[in-house]
């Protein structure tokens, strides 16, 4: 009897535990969701209810060229920063690793310095350089293009440009993830590889990338979930422009959400999104996974 | 018990008998955060102190997409404010949001106001497809042509008096602006190239100018020969750029400052940049004399983009605002627009008659030059998807000002322009 007493109050003791997460979570997240889902079916505006019109919004998406184009710079996005950021990232930690001491923590602070920035100081600072009557960037351009080039304003030089600003600004903390991981390796393989006359290049190839990658899965899966999130660089940046070129999936859902106040359209768009990135991610992180494990 | 309820009902009587001489609370939201702010909140001060019986509460908001979204979203539960200002180009989208009250005749007796007393085409903006008046206009601001006399000085197209002569064709406006090339303006013509105002507001008025029709009213885009207009006007613009008349890419700052620099001889902004001109004046800091006139009729006819600020009382959310409120509201209203000649040293003109062919704003310089506009100035289309910051805006940016730049011949922008509005209207 004490015993039984006793398991009920341990099982009262953790759903009191457990019951603050919960509750939280069933406010801020699984009921906007199922709400996000019931949008979606219906006509509503920003604030009110709606009627239900079934799968209208989901027919009007698919009949949308705007909705392909911004699926393709999605896709485009994605390309221009998730491997190239990790790459960067990797070569950046490989680096500070060979550092020591206070010069390693001078060395990481300054590569992490950017990511402790909100995106309108970011984007303000990079508007700035760029600017195409006082930009200091404008004679690097120059170098390269031949004449100064109005970055945001030029459908070929838009989404790279962008990309080059979400590099910089997030790749401090995909330095300090792989910088972790290459911390967790242990010194004695690389003491016992170097007895048998093994070259930096066999040690890295042998010893770390095998034993980094279940970091550099974790740092590919985060930059592609954050990366299919766009939207506060190109709302700042560009707005879109020109010609869609930099138009993007999250935009659409700002602009039909709060400039036409069409909400369930919005909703179907969001999700959507939501879907894509879910899929796109365990596709990845799957694919990462059993590569890894050969 | 007794005690309880006569306590009780004392406390209702004095909560259901509304005090006359009680003061009435009036919430005002409005989006003017520069210098016309400032001349705003001295009007709302000075009324204040002429009415005890009413006070003011006002909050600045930012312009645009933020402004409107918040009116929207917070009348339609009943957290929006009792009036606020509103763009007349974005009625449409008010009442299809039903947000707006209307406006009838006994409100406008308590403003003692009159219909009559409004310019017809501010008027006509500020009432709905029905006829039903849904705003008050306050004022009239356009797309202006600023000059800089110093660098027209010796050329044909400055007589005597300072003012333009010969400009009334595009021949003459770019046989003026090669003038002013030669005599080494950089950029003759400046206005905002890279931004959504600067690129649609001249856009509108050429195409306006040669009688063409953006949205009509049965809400085809471009009908007719309005899309060979369109182009027509784009490949002015474009032509502007060739030749290295107008600024490449100037964003709104930038291309007030080419003007302000010297560097430009003429300069399309709205009404709102007089005042800029007049203090730099008035501390000696712009280096050359300046005049400001009506767009000369490029294309053929005598007129230009204008938008008006108006006031507009919300809903409420599911309850009614009270009589007396209304009234107060209304009392509010009517007194601003006795009073907008301190508004109209913004650069507006007041869109109430009374007031605009009074002595006092006929001596009002330069906003005399050019008061003949309030008669003819073309608004934006009647249409959701039209007005400040609205799709057409987002359209502008997104595909002429690159078109102008170059970036894709005028005859495909404006296809793919008119595709993003009407992707817009579904």
């Amino acid at each position: 009897m004490a015993m039984i007493r006793n398991q009920r109050r341990h099982r009262l003791v953790a759903y009191s535990l457990i019951l603050p997460f919960v509750a939280i979570f069933a406010l801020v997240f699984a009921y906007p969701i199922t709400e996000v889902i019931r949008l979606s079916f219906t006509n509503a505006t920003l604030i009110g209810g709606g009627d239900w019109i079934g799968l209208e919004n989901y027919r009007h998406l698919l009949a949308d060229r705007l909705f392909y184009t911004s699926l393709k710079n999605n896709g485009y996005f994605v390309l221009l920063t998730v491997i190239p950021t990790t790459a960067i990232a990797l070569g950046i930690a490989l680096m500070v690793q060979r550092l020591s001491g206070r010069v390693q923590a001078l060395a990481l602070a300054l590569f992490f310095l950017p990511y402790i920035l909100p995106v309108s100081v970011v984007t303000q600072i990079w508007a700035w350089m760029l600017d195409f009557q006082f930009g200091i960037l404008q004679p690097v351009l120059e170098l390269i293009a031949g004449k100064p080039v109005p970055v945001f304003k030029n459908p070929h030089w838009v989404m790279p440009m962008i990309a080059l600003v979400t590099v910089w600004w997030t790749n401090g903390f995909n330095v300090l993830l792989l910088l972790a991981g290459l911390r967790n390796i242990p010194q004695d393989l690389y003491e016992a590889s170097a007895l048998d006359g093994a070259t930096r290049w066999q040690q890295f190839t042998r010893i770390t990338w095998p034993l980094l990658w279940p970091v550099v899965t974790l740092v590919l899966t985060l930059q592609l979930i954050l990366q299919l999130k766009l939207f506060d660089q190109v709302y700042l940046l560009s707005e879109g422009g020109p010609f869609n070129s930099s138009s993007v999936l999250l935009l659409m859902v700002y602009r039909e959400a709060f400039q036409q106040n069409n909400g369930g359209y919005a909703a179907a768009i969001s999700l959507v999104v939501f879907l894509l990135i879910v899929a796109v991610s365990v596709f990845q992180y799957q694919v990462l996974r059993i590569r890894g494990r050969r | 018990m007794k005690l309880f309820t006569s306590l009780v009902t004392a406390a209702l009587l004095s909560g259901a008998m509304p005090v006359m001489a009680e003061t009435q609370n009036i919430t005002w939201w409005d989006f003017f955060a520069g210098g016309d702010g400032v001349r705003m909140k001295a009007l709302i001060q000075q009324f204040n102190e002429e009415n005890p019986d009413i006070k003011v509460n006002a909050t600045t908001l930012e312009w645009g997409t933020p402004f409107y979204t918040k009116v929207r979203t917070s009348a339609a539960v009943g957290q929006g404010p009792d009036v606020m200002t509103y763009h007349l180009s974005r009625l449409p989208m008010g009442l299809k949001e039903g947000i707006l009250t209307p406006i009838t005749d006994a409100d406008l007796a308590a403003a003692d106001l009159k219909q009559d007393d409004f310019y017809a085409p501010a008027l006509a903006a500020a009432k709905g497809p029905d006829g039903t008046l849904y705003a008050v206009p306050f004022d009239i601001h356009s797309t202006l042509l600023f000059y800089n006399k110093k660098l027209l000085e010796g050329t044909p197209y400055l007589d005597a008096d300072g003012n333009l002569t010969g400009v009334d064709s595009l021949e003459g406006f770019e046989g003026a602006l090669a003038a002013a090339k030669e005599k080494g303006s950089t950029a003759p013509i400046s206005y905002a190239t890279g931004d959504d105002g600067g690129v649609y507001r001249v856009f509108y008025t050429l195409l306006a100018q040669q009688g063409g029709e953006l949205i009509s009213a049965d809400g085809q885009v471009l009908p007719g020969d309005s899309a060979d207009k369109a182009v027509r006007a784009v490949e002015i613009m474009t032509k502007w750029y060739e030749n290295g008349w107008q600024p490449e890419q100037a964003l709104y700052e930038a291309s007030v400052a080419l003007f302000t620099s010297g560097k430009s001889a003429f300069f399309f902004n709205g009404a709102w940049e007089v005042p800029t001109m007049v203090d730099l004046e008035a501390k000696k800091e712009l280096g050359f004399e300046w005049g400001v006139a009506e767009i000369p009729p490029l294309m053929g006819k005598q007129t230009n983009w204008a938008d008006s600020h108006g006031w507009a009382i919300p809903i409420q959310g599911k309850s009614e605002m009270s009589p007396e409120k209304r009234a107060a509201v209304m009392k509010l209203i009517g007194w601003m627009e006795k009073h907008s000649l301190a508004w109209a040293a913004a650069g507006h003109i007041p869109a109430y008659k009374p007031v605009a062919s009074s002595d006092e704003f006929k001596a009002m310089k330069p906003n005399s030059n050019y008061a003949g506009l309030a008669d003819h100035a073309t608004y934006d289309p009647r249409s959701p998807v039209a007005g400040v910051a609205s799709p057409v805006y987002d359209a502008a940016v997104n595909v002429l000002a690159p078109a102008i730049h170059g970036y894709m011949p005028a005859d495909e922008a404006i296809a793919q322009f008119r595709a993003e509005i009407e992707g817009a209207m579904k």
